[in-house]
């Protein structure tokens, strides 16, 4: 009998623990009446605290201008995929679903498309700011099958060619310097591997542990260059992924002649998972890169809160627009990304999360928040600002290539077909592969994961 | 923490007839024992570079992925020693691994008993299907595992997130635990049995005194494989402050724009710590031996 | 494993014994016998069986976690995918010869070696080797990951160590990555082995070995003919076990390379998570997941089978 009686006990015991997690310690929702939940990404280098101080103070303006209510700050400290993960994941249930959550401005579609956001149409018709945005930075927001907005853009990003002055001057390239042509930039490289000893001539980011740095700053640059332009990766008319194009191809080679020939960094490095850091805190500060195709943030590396302080860099560096392969349609590109805000479709307190958003989008918020931030402003009477302007000796030249720049297509598949241009870049710069082989094993992935029939032959 | 200090190498030497090549065995021995200790001494100290230059990187102010000889700073220490950084996430995971661990090796050694002890056609289905378990990666039922928590709202509940870790470290602790058992011989309680004891009374009077090695390497195994997880925690748990060290490791070490190698180092010591401590306090009890094999004979 | 099967018919006996003092229904009394079971079979129903039973599902499905709208069930489509991908062969492969190469012949071999010249070497010594293999062991598998990061890369200690022995250098994690994983996964989990195989080898009857010795075989022979064969079951197990724990490795791959350089050390786990969590694709993910069960459970039977053979 006596053992029946422990067995119960253990039985007892377990049952009651079980019971008790159950029952009391669920805590995943925080909204009600008067309390929104905000989720956001933080950054995984803990002295980082741009984006968390910003909010704070703008949460406690908020809190005192609207009293009794609270705006509860959930940052998510993790990679940029972790952290797709789990907002997808708390975004799938009411039960853990944020009232107000940062996107990034390339995966809101595919979030849109699994019905986590909700659009916010009807709170824009009455809002009189949202005229003053960058018609690109809206477009971005807007999801193709709808023709709904699911987002307010807060920042953004273009990309372009940085120079080392000193080096180009050593090379003898007459400054400023602004290539015209794809050959323009080659030669500029090869007159530096000639003159400049010891120096890494060019810089394109490329393969797979770089991610979306190889994609954007790497691949698209070169791609959206190419003769078709805005439908050289996807037709937004005909809603198809671009196979088997000339262009294509180009880019690839343009790559090819970078690594093949010693223009770039070293193969191993260039591929290493580190490459992103050490281009912006060690090549360049070092005066051991003299050409880097990069993004407008890159002074954030350099000033006296960033992780590589270097006040020469104003001095030193020099900006060019990316130039297009042969010069052709306005004869400069750029990519943009940057982040938005939107609202779960599942949030319960959506018009406080809406009212908090219009708070972190004022004129005065905005200029403060990309200040900081050291981004390009989405609102355009915020890019005109002197203060803005004067903040940062380059934001005049990246704010300026807004106007050509373009958007990673909006569609859901763009992550996986992202992946594949990724494999094709490492294939070729390690010479593993050659460009036609790269650009057909491309072609296959492409057609794999989004189906065949959602891709046409590209004749340019 | 030596490993069975056998004092068989100085049992009984052969008879005095044999003693001339006795002698000559002898000194071979003497010659190729001297051999051995320099192997493994070159040996360990290959093994230990990795580690040394873990210390040295902790201590050094400008830290890079080179071997070399610090200007020695705290400065690493005292910048991850905060309370965001390291104390909070550490006790986070102390009461998470702690509590799971606690679950894991009680519910093992419940299961392990008749696992042992009774015969059952369910018995070795039931085995071989939680061996094969313990090759699942634990990522891969993370979904499920969150709409579920999601459903019955134990989101955000560190209890349930120490339950679901000690669920998760289960099948290899009853397989392992049952095989310790196998080990302590049932002789002696069938004397306890006739004493009249019922059987959770032999298995804690009787069966856990014979066995508390396996019962040790089992805590520390599953320890080590709680706090070095890293998915499960930062999918279950919503919170930040929730959060035990090991997200907080992990996103220190996936951040690879990270260029603080010397405050990783530092962290990944600090980090570190619990366990060895575990380690060092739980081999101690085990006496010299660390008795892991003795369950693991099948 | 299977041994205590012929003595457990005696324990029987054992436990008729005290149904005699408590009369019960036999079959009330084998519930009772089975009840300690009970914690942990709630806590494995609930919060493994369950999930696992939802991945099964998921993998013939068409989920994602972003990007579509409904959940579509699509029979094999998954596994079909899969077996023409060239990716996710790539993986098995990188996979089998991950497991082979560091866990069956390295850890294996390294932790026989070092259990049987421990066995040989003077007691600081052996204390010395034992407390460093162990503390490699005892670290967090992504502290592990980093440390190795560290040691294989271009400017790190091995080719530090390389220059000052003048041997040719290599950067290890881009030339022969599969290889620097490897190495790290016997670094950190040869003391597992190593413990398995001294407590084996200090049941080895001495008696045995000097008769041997005696006989005139040499160390090697001793080792071969003597010892072997009289551990053998420690060392089936062994392999058994860490097979299965080297098949799910994730956390030293991705600190170390996160699968590159291109795939190259894109093993079955890491593939799963870059296809489930990077690509958002969980049902192909979760397909992944249950092939690499599969493998483990293939390994797993061939293991219990020689096991088997040793019984007969």
């Amino acid at each position: 009998m006596r053992t029946r009686f422990t067995v119960a006990t253990g039985i007892a015991v377990i049952t009651t623990v079980l019971a008790a997690t159950v029952s009391g310690c669920g805590s995943g929702s925080g909204s009600s009446g008067k309390t929104i939940k905000v989720v956001y990404q933080k950054q995984l280098n803990s002295s980082n605290t741009v984006q968390p101080d910003f909010l704070a103070a703008q949460v406690k303006e908020f809190e005192k201008a609207n009293p009794g209510t609270t705006v509860k700050l959930v940052p998510v400290t993790a990679s940029e995929n972790d952290y797709y993960t789990k907002i997808q994941l708390m975004m799938r249930s009411p039960v853990t679903a944020p009232d107000l959550v940062y996107e990034d401005t390339a995966t809101i579609n595919s979030d849109v498309a699994s019905g986590y956001l909700k659009p916010l149409d009807s709170y824009l018709s009455t809002w009189k700011d949202w005229s003053r945005y960058a018609t690109a930075s809206k477009a971005a927001m807007k999801y193709a099958k709808d023709g709904k907005t699911y987002g307010v853009p807060d920042n953004t990003d273009t990309r372009g060619i940085w120079y080392n002055k000193t080096l180009l001057k050593q090379a003898g390239i007459a400054l400023p310097w602004q290539p015209k042509t794809w050959a323009d930039v080659l030669a500029a490289a090869n007159a530096i591997k000639a003159k400049v000893p010891g120096v890494t001539p060019l810089n394109v980011y490329t393969g797979t542990a770089g991610g979306e740095q190889s994609s954007m700053q790497g691949f698209e640059m070169l791609l959206y260059g190419t003769a078709a332009g805005g439908d050289s990766l996807y037709n937004a008319a005909q809603q198809k992924w671009v196979v088997g194009s000339p262009g294509f191809k180009d880019a690839l080679n343009f790559l090819h002649t970078v690594y093949s020939q010693g223009l770039g960094p070293k193969v191993q490095t260039a591929l290493g998972v580190n490459i992103g850091a050490q281009v912006g805190t060690e090549m360049i500060p070092q005066g051991k890169l003299a050409i880097d195709l990069d993004g407008s943030w890159m002074p954030n590396n350099w000033i006296r809160t960033g992780p590589k302080p270097w006040p020469q860099w104003e001095t030193t560096m020099g900006e060019a627009a990316m130039p297009t392969q042969n010069g052709q349609d306005k004869g400069k590109v750029s990519m943009s990304g940057g982040w938005a805000w939107s609202i779960p479709a599942k949030a319960k307190n959506t018009d406080l999360a809406w009212k908090f958003l219009q708070s972190l989008e004022t004129e005065t918020a905005s200029a403060q928040w990309n200040n900081v931030n050291a981004t390009i402003p989405t609102r355009q009477d915020v890019a005109a600002d002197p203060t803005y302007l004067k903040a940062l000796p380059t934001n005049q030249f990246f704010s300026g290539l807004v106007a050509d720049t373009y958007y990673r297509p909006g569609v859901p598949a763009y992550t996986q077909v992202s992946s594949a241009i990724q494999k094709a870049m490492e294939s070729v710069t390690t010479g593993q592969a050659s460009v036609d082989k790269a650009a057909s094993t491309f072609d296959n992935d492409v057609k794999s994961a989004v189906g065949a029939d959602n891709t046409m032959q590209g004749t340019q | 923490m030596a490993v069975t200090d056998s004092p068989r190498m100085a049992a009984a030497r052969p008879a005095a007839s044999r003693d001339r090549t006795g002698r000559s065995r002898r000194s071979r021995v003497r010659a190729s024992r001297g051999t051995i200790n320099v192997v493994l001494l070159l040996f360990s100290v290959l093994y230990l570079v990795p580690l040394l230059w873990m210390v040295l990187a902790s201590f050094n102010a400008h830290a890079s992925f080179k071997l070399n000889v610090p200007s020695p700073t705290t400065a690493n220490f005292h910048h991850v020693l905060t309370y965001d950084t390291t104390f909070r996430p550490m006790l986070n995971g102390l009461l998470l691994c702690g509590g799971g661990t606690l679950v894991c090796v009680v519910c093992s050694i419940l299961a392990a008993y008749p696992l042992s002890r009774f015969r059952s056609r369910l018995r070795r289905p039931f085995l071989y299907t939680i061996l094969f378990t313990t090759g699942l990666p634990i990522t891969a039922v993370m979904i499920p595992v969150y709409s579920m928590f999601v459903q019955v709202n134990l989101i955000d509940s560190m209890p349930a997130t120490t339950l679901f870790l000690a669920a998760s470290a289960l099948p290899f602790g009853i397989w392992l635990m049952k095989n310790f058992m196998d080990g302590v011989p049932v002789v002696l309680e069938e004397a306890a049995r006739i004493d009249g004891a019922n059987s959770m009374q032999v298995l804690w009077r009787i069966v856990l005194p014979l066995m508390w090695p396996g019962v040790i390497v089992v805590t520390i195994f599953t320890f080590i494989s709680m706090w070095g997880n890293f998915f499960v925690p930062f999918i279950l748990l919503l919170s930040p402050e929730k959060l035990p060290a090991s997200v907080s490791v992990f996103n220190f070490l996936s951040a690879h724009d990270q260029t603080q190698y010397g405050q990783l180092s530092a962290f990944s010591i600090l980090y570190s710590i619990p366990v060895v401590m575990l380690y060092l306090i739980l081999a101690r009890r085990l006496g010299g031996g660390f008795a892991l094999g003795g369950a693991l004979k099948g | 494993m299977t041994s205590s099967v012929a003595p457990a018919a005696g324990r029987r006996g054992a436990g008729g014994g005290k149904a005699e003092r408590t009369p019960l229904p036999a079959s009330l009394a084998a519930l009772l016998r089975g009840l300690p079971l009970l914690p942990a079979v709630v806590l494995l129903a609930v919060f493994l069986a369950g999930p696992i039973g939802y991945c099964i599902y998921y993998a013939f499905t068409d989920m994602q976690l972003t990007g579509a709208s409904g959940t579509h069930f699509t029979g094999l489509h998954n596994f079909t995918r899969a077996f023409g991908d060239s990716d996710f062969t790539n993986a098995v492969e990188l996979t089998l010869l991950f497991v082979v190469g560091s866990a069956v012949i390295g850890q294996n071999t390294l932790g026989l070696a070092l259990a049987v010249l421990m066995e040989k070497a003077s007691k600081p010594v052996r204390s010395l080797t034992s407390t460093v293999v162990i503390s490699a062991w005892v670290l967090p598998e992504v502290v592990a990951g980093y440390l190795m990061y560290a040691f294989f890369y271009q400017e790190g200690s091995l080719n530090a160590i390389l220059h000052f022995l003048h041997l040719p250098q290599q950067n290890w994690l881009y030339t022969l990555p599969i290889l620097a994983v490897c190495l790290a996964n016997v670094w950190r989990g040869t003391a597992f082995s190593m413990l398995v195989f001294s407590a084996a080898l200090s049941d080895v009857p001495r008696e045995l070995v000097e008769a041997a010795e005696v006989d005139g075989a040499n160390a090697w022979q001793r080792l071969w003919r003597v010892t072997l064969p009289v551990i053998r079951r420690s060392i089936l197990t062994n392999l058994m076990l860490i097979t299965l724990q080297t098949l799910s490795v994730f956390g030293l791959i991705y600190t170390m390379t996160r699968g590159g350089p291109g795939n190259k050390t894109e093993t079955l786990p890491i593939f799963m998570y870059q296809q489930a969590f990077q690509n958002s694709l969980i049902g192909y993910g979760t397909a992944i997941a249950l092939v690499l069960l599969v493998v483990g459970a293939l390994f797993s039977v061939v293991y219990i089978r020689l096991l088997k053979v040793e019984d007969a």
